[in-house]
C-alpha cells in the first residue's frame, strides 16, 4: 500500500516550478566519476597488501590459509576463541571449502553445539544465534580498502549470524576480493537492472560492533560482535 | 624590475586606524619597483553592512569602488577578507547587466599583498629583517575563500631573523566576524581568548596576520589582557630592515 | 522532544553553556581529534575535491528529480511487499506510526538513532501511547536514560556528557555497580540492551540514504543496532526525511564514503546496512512487515528557493566538527536538534525566525563549514543569505541597526562624507582615547570596548600621509 502518494508529489514538483515526472528517467551525465580511478589499477597482491593494512586498523584478525589448511585453522580460530556454541548459515561453500568434516563430524564428536541455520526452525535459529560464542559465515564480496565483508541474506543465510554471537568468523575466498564498496555497487546494480530479486538484507560488515559515544572512547564489542576475524582462503 | 603600476585598495580599517601598514605596504612596493596609484575616491568595500544582510544598503558603496577602481591594471590591498569582497561584487551583482560585467573585470585584477608580490611580482624574498620568533595567523576569509595560503608564508619564511613556530589550532577564527564581534561579544570573547591562549603558547614576540580586522580584535584583546605579544601585519614584517 | 529543545533565549543559552568547562573541553577535543580524522581520510582517498564535487552533483540531481525518485523508491517498495506513507506533516507521520503500531499491538519498540524522529517528535508521541521506547544508540540511550536529555550533536549526540555523569546516571537508572570506564559503561549497555532486542515488538530507525532503482534504505552505524532493531522484531517502520534519497547503488556508495569519512574518518563504519522490503518467504530473520514513511515537514518549502542546496545535507556534522562557534557554545545553545552551521541555515528554515532568527549571527561567516562539506553545500552563504531575508523581508533587524546600516550605506558610499567622516574620526574620539587606545568607547564601541582595546583613529590618516608622500616624488 501506498498512501497520499499523489498529492504529496505534486506538490515537491510544483516546489520544483514544473509538472510532475513519474515517468521520463532521469539522465544521470556525471561530470565526476572519482570512483574509476580509485584503487582500479591495483594488481590482487596489492589489493591483499591493502586489505591487510586495513584489518589492524578495524582491530580485526586477518589469518591467510589454503584449502587444505582451511578446517584447521578454523578449528584454531574458534578453539582460541574458547570453542562453541557455534551458529553457522546453511551454505554449500562450507563443503566446496573441505569443512564439512569439521562441521558435522569432529565438532558434534568433541561436544561443540553447532547450529546450522534451518528457516524450518523459525525463531529457534535467532535464539541459538544469540547464544553462540562464535558466529562463522562466508563472504559473498570482500572490499580490500575498508576491510569489509559483503553478506547476501537468503533462506539459509540468516542475518544475524554475523551479529548475535559475541564473536565472529568470515571465510573469505580470496576470488571474492574487490578493491572497493564501488565494485560492490555496480554488482548489486546490475543485477537490480537485470531483473533480479536482490536480497532482503545486504549487510557491509567491516570488524567487529564498536562505538566512541563515551567521551570519544574508542569502545569495541557494543551491540555486534566483540571480536572478529577473518580467514582468507586461496580458491580450489 | 619592471616598472609596475600598482592601484591600492587601502580599506578604511587601514586609512583611519592602521596608517603605519598602509604607510609599509607602500614602501614594500615601492621597493619592488611599483609605480602606486591611490585613488582618493575611494571608501568602504561595503562588507561590514553586507555581511550583517544589508545587501542593498551597501550597494552604493560597491559600485563607488568599482567606479573609483575601474581605470586601474591591478588593484592591490593589504587585506585577504577586503580582497575577498572585491571579487564578491560579481556575484551580488550577477543579474545586473551593467554592473556585473564591471565588477568582473574588478575581480579579475585584484590581489591581496602577498599574492601579489608571490605569484605577480615573482618575489619570494622582499630583503626583510626582522629578529624574533613568530606565529602566523592565516585569516579565515584569505584562506578560505580567496585561496591564499602559501604566499605569505614563503615571503615570512624569508625574512632575515625570523623565527617560526605553529599556532596551534590556527584554522580556528579569532571571533572578529565583522559585526559579530560586538553583536555576539560573548562568544566573540571567547573565540579570541583562545587565539591569544594559543599565540601565548607559542611564545612568539610576533602574531602576524594579513587581515586587519582580525588584527584588530586579537590585538585589541592582548593589549587588554597585557600579553606582551606585538601584533603586526605582514607588511610591516616585510617592510622591517 | 521535537526539533525545538528548549525555552530559552539564545543569548542565556549561550551564557549558560559557557559555564560548562566539561562540555567545552569535550567539544574542543572532540573537533580536533574529528577533523584530523576526516582531513586524513580525504587524504588517503585522494581525489578529493573530485570526490566532493561528485557528492555535490548527486545531491543536486536528486533534490531536481525528487518527485521521480520518490515514485520510483516507492513502486518498488511496493513490489517488495513492503508499506509506504508520505507525511506532509510530522502530525500525519506520527499519526500513521501509531496506527502501525496499535494495529500491531505494540508495546515495546526499539529504536535505532534517528535525527528525523527526533524532529517530529516520535518518542514523546509512542510515549503518550503507552508504549515503552528504547534507544539503541549507545549515546542516545544514555540521553534517554538521562530524563531525555537533548542530544548536542547529530553523530554523537552525548558529546557533552562526561563518564562520570554517565556512570551516575546508569547508578541511578539501571542499578549500575561498576566504575565510570567506558567498556565497562558500553558492556553494561549492551547487556541491558540485548534482552530489550530479543523481546521488541517493533523496531524504528531512520535511512541514511534510500535507494530507488531497487526500493532499498541503507542504514549506516559502528554498533551494529540498526541491524538489531531490524532483524528481530516482526515489525520495522522506517521514518526518512524525503530528501535522503539517491539513485542507485552507485551513488550509494559514493555519498556513503563521504558520510563515513566526512563524520568519523573511517572508509566505512563497522555496519553499513541495505534493507529492501520484509523478509522473504521462508527467511527466518528480519521484519515480517516493514513500513516506510516519508517526511516532508517543511523541506518542500525549502525546494526551488535560494535555500535548496541545504537540502543536499548527507548529516556527517563535519561542519560542526569545525564550527569555532559551536566549539564554544555547544549544541544546546542552538536550541534545536539540529546545531552549529548546518542547524543554523536548518533550523529556522523548517522552525520559523520567531523562534530562531539568532542562529544565523551566530557565524563570523569564517566558512570553515562550507570548507568542510563533503557535498558543498555553500553553508556559509546560506547564514548570510537568512541575514539578508531577515533584513529585507522580514523586516526584523533592529531598528537602531537599520538606522546605522542606512547611514553606513550613505557614508561609505559618499566620498565627501567618508572623508569627513574619517577626518573627523581621530578628534571625535579624542575625549576616550589614552595612550592611543580606547578602553571604554561610547555607543557602538561599548561593545567592542568591554572585551578588547579599541585602536584610537589615526590623526593622520593614510591617504593624509600619502598625498604628502606623493608631493615628495614617491619611491625610493
Amino acid at each position: 500500500m501506498i498512501h497520499h502518494r499523489d498529492a504529496f508529489l505534486n506538490n515537491v514538483a510544483k516546489q520544483l516550478g514544473r509538472s510532475r515526472n513519474t515517468t521520463v528517467k532521469p539522465e544521470r551525465n556525471w561530470q565526476f566519476r572519482p570512483q574509476d580511478k580509485t584503487l582500479t589499477n591495483k594488481t590482487p597482491d596489492e589489493l591483499m597488501t591493502i586489505f591487510r593494512d586495513q584489518c589492524r586498523l578495524i582491530h580485526t584478525e586477518l589469518i591467510e590459509t589454503t584449502g587444505e589448511k582451511l578446517a584447521d585453522v578454523l578449528e584454531a580460530t574458534v578453539n582460541l576463541y574458547g570453542g562453541g556454541p557455534i551458529s553457522l548459515w546453511d551454505d554449500p561453500r562450507y563443503t566446496e571449502f573441505g569443512l564439512a568434516s569439521l562441521i558435522d563430524e569432529t565438532w558434534p564428536s568433541r561436544r561443540v553445539d553447532v547450529h546450522k541455520w534451518d528457516a524450518e526452525q523459525g525463531k529457534e535459529n535467532i535464539a541459538r544465534a544469540e547464544q553462540a560464542n562464535v558466529g562463522i559465515t562466508f563472504s559473498d564480496m570482500t572490499l580490500a580498502e575498508s576491510g569489509t565483508v559483503v553478506l547476501f541474506s537468503s533462506t539459509g543465510k540468516g542475518r544475524t549470524v554475523s551479529l548475535l554471537p559475541k564473536q565472529y568468523i568470515a571465510i573469505i575466498p580470496k576470488s571474492t576480493i574487490v578493491p572497493r564498496m564501488t565494485q560492490a555497487a555496480q554488482e548489486i546494480s546490475r543485477r537490480v537492472q537485470a531483473g533480479e530479486t536482490i536480497p532482503s538484507c545486504i549487510n557491509f560488515v567491516t570488524g567487529p560492533s564498536n562505538s566512541a559515544d563515551i567521551e570519544m572512547n574508542l569502545v569495541v564489542g557494543v551491540h555486534g560482535p566483540v571480536k572478529a576475524a577473518y580467514i582468507v582462503v586461496e580458491d580450489r | 624590475m619592471s616598472d609596475v603600476k600598482v592601484t591600492l585598495f587601502i580599506t578604511c580599517i587601514v586609512d583611519m586606524f592602521q596608517a603605519d601598514v598602509g604607510k609599509a605596504t607602500v614602501e614594500v612596493l615601492e621597493r619592488l619597483g611599483c609605480d602606486i596609484d591611490f585613488p582618493m575616491g575611494q571608501v568602504c568595500c561595503g562588507q561590514p553592512a553586507y555581511n550583517s544582510g544589508y545587501v542593498e544598503e551597501s550597494k552604493d558603496a560597491m559600485k563607488k569602488m568599482i567606479a573609483t577602481f575601474e581605470h586601474a591594471e591591478v588593484v592591490v590591498t593589504p587585506s585577504g577578507s577586503c580582497a575577498t569582497m572585491f571579487k564578491e561584487y560579481q556575484h551580488i551583482f550577477h543579474d545586473d547587466p551593467i554592473w556585473r560585467p564591471r565588477a568582473e573585470k574588478l575581480a579579475s585584477k585584484t590581489y591581496e599583498l602577498t599574492e601579489f608580490i608571490v605569484n605577480v611580482l615573482k618575489v619570494e624574498n622582499v630583503g626583510a629583517k626582522l629578529s624574533g620568533v613568530a606565529t602566523y595567523h592565516p585569516s579565515c576569509h584569505m584562506t578560505r575563500l580567496l585561496g591564499v595560503k602559501d604566499a605569505p608564508m614563503t615571503l615570512l619564511h624569508n625574512v632575515e631573523g625570523l623565527q617560526f613556530e605553529p599556532l596551534p589550532n590556527a584554522h580556528n577564527c579569532c571571533g572578529f566576524g565583522g559585526t559579530f564581534s560586538v553583536k555576539m561579544g560573548n562568544i566573540s570573547e571567547q573565540m579570541v581568548d583562545e587565539k591569544v591562549d594559543s599565540a601565548e603558547q607559542t611564545k612568539a614576540d610576533f602574531l602576524i596576520g594579513a587581515d586587519g580586522g582580525c588584527l584588530m580584535n586579537i590585538g585589541g584583546r592582548i593589549e587588554r589582557r597585557g600579553k606582551p605579544i606585538r601584533v603586526m601585519h605582514i607588511a610591516e614584517v616585510l617592510n622591517s630592515r | 522532544m521535537a526539533m525545538k529543545i528548549g525555552e530559552g533565549k539564545f543569548k542565556d543559552n549561550v551564557n549558560k553553556n559557557m559555564e560548562d568547562t566539561f562540555m567545552r573541553g569535550a567539544v574542543a577535543g572532540a573537533q580536533e581529534r574529528l577533523r584530523t580524522r576526516r582531513l586524513d581520510a580525504a587524504e588517503e582517498l585522494g581525489n578529493w575535491e573530485e570526490w566532493r564535487s561528485h557528492g555535490e552533483e548527486i545531491r543536486q540531481h536528486v533534490l531536481n528529480n525528487l518527485d521521480y525518485y520518490l515514485h520510483e523508491l516507492t513502486e518498488n517498495i511496493q513490489k517488495r511487499g513492503g508499506h509506504v506513507f508520505f507525511a506532509e506533516t510530522a502530525d500525519e507521520a506520527n499519526a500513521y506510526v501509531r496506527e502501525v503500531v496499535n494495529s500491531k499491538n505494540g508495546k515495546k519498540i526499539l529504536k535505532a538513532k534517528s535525527m528525523v524522529t527526533e524532529e517530529i517528535g516520535l518518542n514523546q508521541m509512542l510515549e503518550e501511547e503507552g508504549c515503552e521506547v528504547i534507544e539503541t544508540d549507545l549515546g542516545e540511550y544514555i540521553l534517554q536514560l538521562d530524563e531525555h536529555d537533548p542530544p548536542s550533536h547529530i553523530v554523537t549526540p552525548a558529546l557533552h556528557k562526561n563518564k562520570e555523569q554517565i556512570r551516575d546516571v546508569f547508578t541511578e537508572k539501571l542499578d549500575y555497580k561498576l566504575t565510570e570506564k567506558p567498556e565497562e559503561l558500553a558492556l553494561h549497555a549492551r547487556e541491558k540492551l540485548r534482552q530489550e532486542f530479543l523481546t521488541a515488538d517493533i523496531g524504528i530507525t531512520g535511512c541514511n540514504f534510500a535507494i530507488a532503482e531497487s526500493g532499498s534504505v541503507g542504514l549506516v552505524t559502528n554498533e551494529g543496532n540498526a541491524g538489531l532493531v531490524t532483524d528481530l522484531p516482526k515489525t520495522q517502520i522506517t521514518v526518512m526525511g524525503m530528501e535522503r534519497i539517491v539513485p542507485t547503488f552507485e551513488e550509494f556508495e559514493v555519498l556513503v564514503g563521504l558520510l563515513t569519512r566526512s563524520a568519523v574518518g573511517q572508509k566505512l563504519t563497522s555496519y553499513i546496512t541495505a534493507l529492501t522490503g520484509p523478509r522473504m518467504d521462508g527467511e527466518a530473520d528480519g521484519p515480517e512487515e516493514f513500513h516506510l514513511v516519508i517526511v516532508d515537514n517543511g523541506r518542500s518549502g525549502i525546494l526551488g528557493t535560494e535555500f535548496q542546496s541545504v537540502l543536499q545535507c548527507i548529516r556527517c556534522a563535519a561542519c560542526i566538527n569545525v564550527c569555532p562557534v559551536y566549539r564554544h557554545i555547544g549544541g544546546h545553545s542552538y536550541n534545536s536538534i539540529y546545531p552549529g552551521p548546518i542547524g543554523a541555515v536548518l533550523t529556522p528554515l523548517l522552525g520559523g525566525y520567531d523562534d530562531f532568527k539568532d542562529l544565523p549571527y551566530a557565524s563570523t561567516l569564517c566558512a570553515a563549514c562550507t570548507d568542510a562539506c563533503p557535498v558543498k553545500i555553500p553553508l556559509h552563504e546560506l547564514l548570510h543569505k537568512h541575514r539578508q531575508v531577515i533584513v529585507e523581508r522580514e523586516g526584523r533587524a533592529p531598528i537602531s541597526e537599520k538606522l546605522a546600516m542606512k547611514a553606513f550605506g550613505l557614508g561609505a558610499a559618499s566620498n565627501p562624507m567618508y572623508a569627513a567622516g574619517s577626518k573627523m574620526a581621530s578628534a571625535m574620539m579624542k575625549p576616550f582615547t589614552k595612550n592611543d587606545r580606547i578602553s571604554s568607547g561610547p555607543g557602538p564601541l561599548k561593545a567592542w570596548t568591554e572585551i578588547r582595546e579599541f585602536p584610537a583613529p589615526n590623526k593622520e590618516r593614510f591617504r593624509d600621509w600619502f598625498k604628502e608622500h606623493e608631493k615628495g616624488g614617491g619611491g625610493q
